[in-house]
């Protein structure tokens, strides 16, 4: 890959345009096929809501996952956090605290370790991945220790109404939540100055800094943000469940990474979408229905996933570098 | 001659880097742990705690080149799981394949997976991280897939492998890992290969216009990892006894702790194996003791996560650049 000339601002554009419109031709030829494949069952309510249900939490954490990531930075703690914000929530729902106040504090918790995780990386100067992966032990580890190991019942109306609720009632008020926070990322990365930064750090972080963008803050705020968020699909998966384990989202960050990953955005930094992480989210998700719609064993799943992860980042770099020899 | 000055920068070196925080840690958990039980500092319990690092030490060897390089690889504990696992199954009385070969057919399929990790990272240019992300669910599943078996080992080699004492107090796998690394410390020092690993890992780009071959060792790196991942996975049938497809999950985490906490930097160019050492020494060490200290083993997960991220918060504060803008 010795690639001497960057691709153009519109070149870029071309590409990274090309790459989300091809993901979502993707997914619907795929969702054609399955439904197809897998009729009557895969096409029907009773599958569709329940997946989109399990989508939300990935997705929400992926969105902002996705903004992380186009600053050159990664967060492996999501899964931990999640762990933690559903043990939490069960144990301050057990001490006989009102929902909302409990679910003010989750997503406080969620804000307390999105802050750590963003000051160690800004403030301190550690990789951001070997942080992340110290802090996804030590928040998975305190779950563990304050539920002692342990499932606990987390039954509270507004717990409830957070993962099993409905808007209207029609509208799965997960899936609502999902739709609002892709809405909100995506306005702010493709609308707003904030974004632009962020796609700014994520190119070049000293020419962002020469041209006078805090480049700490926009990392630390990013980090919080992915914080606020895990708490966030932390409490979902309690509610749908209405358990609080500590096990909850044990190798999430996995598959969001994936998802990502899927969507078009390089680890590197500086290239990346909002939609096209929607468009990754939403793929990964109706497959693996799909093969367990169909019985196929989840060691096979696990094949496929690597596969696919492999075999997509290879079109996306192939495609990248034949760019720019034509250009 | 020894020239005082360049001993002073080598003290200097070696002070930059993570090692002696671990060692000031190290010998205050000794101090603890020897206050909560005075079992902990007996000769009995130091050759377990040699012999339990075997698999993630053997592991390290591999991980620490690629890294050096610039690289990464999480596929270790899938390859790993899957060469014991394949041994173990060729040495099933059905098939009772003899001991050399197991060794040969073990050692190939792990440079073979390191060797596809390689192209697929130098030659299509895909991140290592994710590269080896995705073949490490397809070496697992595939691992799963077929096995469905978990076979006793009873071939007496791999039985002694890594269960055996010398005089009864050092372990085998100690002296493998102690070979191992020296021999890759000579490899980094002495050998052209070996500068060549730190300058790619240091600047790519550089060391492209320097003209090194800079994919190919890039994926020789890759391959000394799948090789090395062979061995631990004999080694970890030989000490569990039987091969099973679960054998070596999360070790990737492990190792990479192990690895970081010894001194490699992340993105490479940084990193020995003294310090790689020292540090699976100490993590096994202050697993030992938090056992025998009966913390329970939730805490013991917090206490291995905050210590990675105290050692590198550490580090990274004492090697800050004087202006750190962003």
């Amino acid at each position: 890959m010795p690639e001497i000339k960057a691709p153009s601002q519109e070149q870029r554009k071309k590409i990274k345009l090309g790459n989300t419109v091809i993901l979502f031709i993707i997914l619907v030829v795929l969702f054609a096929l399955f439904s197809y494949v897998g009729r009557p069952f895969f096409l029907s309510v009773l599958n569709l809501v329940p997946m989109l249900n399990n989508l939300s939490f990935i997705g929400i954490v992926a969105a902002v996952l996705t903004m992380v990531m186009i600053t050159g930075e990664i967060d492996f703690s999501i899964g931990g956090n999640i762990g933690l914000t559903a043990v939490l929530v069960a144990f301050l729902l057990d001490k006989g605290l009102p929902g909302g106040v409990v679910v003010i504090l989750a997503l406080c918790a969620g804000a307390l370790m999105g802050a750590f995780n963003g000051f160690i990386v800004t403030m301190i100067g550690v990789n951001s991945m070997i942080a992340t992966i110290g802090t996804m032990f030590v928040w998975r580890g305190i779950g563990y220790t304050l539920s002692n190991g342990e499932s606990m019942l987390a039954m509270n109306p507004v717990i409830d109404y957070i993962g099993r609720g409905f808007l209207f009632k029609v509208i799965p008020f997960p899936i609502v939540i999902f739709i609002v926070i892709f809405a909100i990322t995506y306005v702010v990365m493709n609308l707003s100055k904030w974004g632009r930064r962020i796609y700014a750090v994520g190119t070049n972080p000293m020419a962002s800094y020469l041209s006078g963008i805090n480049v700490k803050k926009i990392k630390f705020i990013n980090f919080l943000f992915s914080g606020i968020t895990a708490s966030l699909g932390g409490l979902i998966l309690t509610s749908l469940s209405a358990v609080g384990m500590p096990q909850h989202g044990q190798g999430l960050e996995l598959v969001v990474i994936s998802s990502i990953v899927l969507g078009g955005t390089a680890l590197s930094g500086g290239r990346g979408e909002i939609l096209g992480t929607l468009a990754g989210t939403l793929i990964l998700g109706i497959l693996y229905n799909f093969l367990t719609i169909m019985n196929v064993y989840y060691y096979y799943v696990q094949i496929v996933q690597g596969a696919i992860l492999v075999l997509v980042v290879s079109t996306y770099e192939i495609r990248q570098s034949r760019a720019v020899k034509r250009a | 001659m020894a020239n005082p000055e360049k001993k002073y920068s080598e003290l200097k070196n070696f002070l930059k880097t993570p090692t002696p925080t671990l060692i000031g840690i190290y010998i205050l958990m000794i101090i603890i742990f020897t206050i909560a039980d005075r079992n902990f500092l007996t000769i009995q319990n130091f050759r377990g705690i040699f012999n339990n690092f075997a698999v993630f030490g053997v592991m390290a060897a591999g991980v620490g080149i690629v890294m050096i390089a610039g690289g990464f690889d999480l596929s270790i504990g899938s390859i790993a799981g899957f060469v014991g696992m394949f041994s173990s199954v060729l040495m099933m009385e059905r098939f009772s394949v003899p001991t050399p070969l197991v060794f040969v057919i073990a050692i190939a399929i792990g440079c073979i997976f390191g060797l596809i990790n390689g192209l697929i990272i130098t030659k299509i240019g895909i991140n290592p991280i994710i590269t080896t992300l995705g073949t490490l669910s397809i070496i697992r599943g595939a691992t799963y897939f077929w096995a469905n078996t978990s076979p006793r080992i009873y071939n007496v080699f791999i039985q002694d492998l890594g269960r055996k004492f010398l005089f009864n107090i050092v372990p085998y796998t100690t002296i493998y890992i102690a070979v191992f690394f020296i021999i890759l410390s000579l490899i980094l020092k002495f050998t052209r290969f070996g500068r060549d690993l730190y300058t790619i890992g240091g600047n790519e780009t550089l060391a492209r216009l320097a003209g090194i071959k800079v994919d190919r060792i890039k994926i020789i790196t890759y391959v000394i990892s799948g090789f090395f991942c062979a061995i631990a996975g004999l080694i970890l049938i030989s000490q569990l006894g039987s091969g099973r497809p679960e054998y070596g999950v999360g070790a990737e985490l492990e190792v990479l702790t192990i690895v970081v906490l010894g001194g490699v930097a992340v993105g490479g160019g940084k990193g020995d194996y003294l310090g790689i050492f020292i540090a699976l020494v100490i993590i096994q060490t202050i697993s030992n003791g938090m056992v025998m200290m009966d913390i329970p083993i939730f805490l013991r997960q917090v206490v291995k996560g905050a210590l990675l991220v105290l050692v590198i918060s550490i580090d990274a504060l004492r090697n800050r650049r004087s202006l750190q803008l962003y």
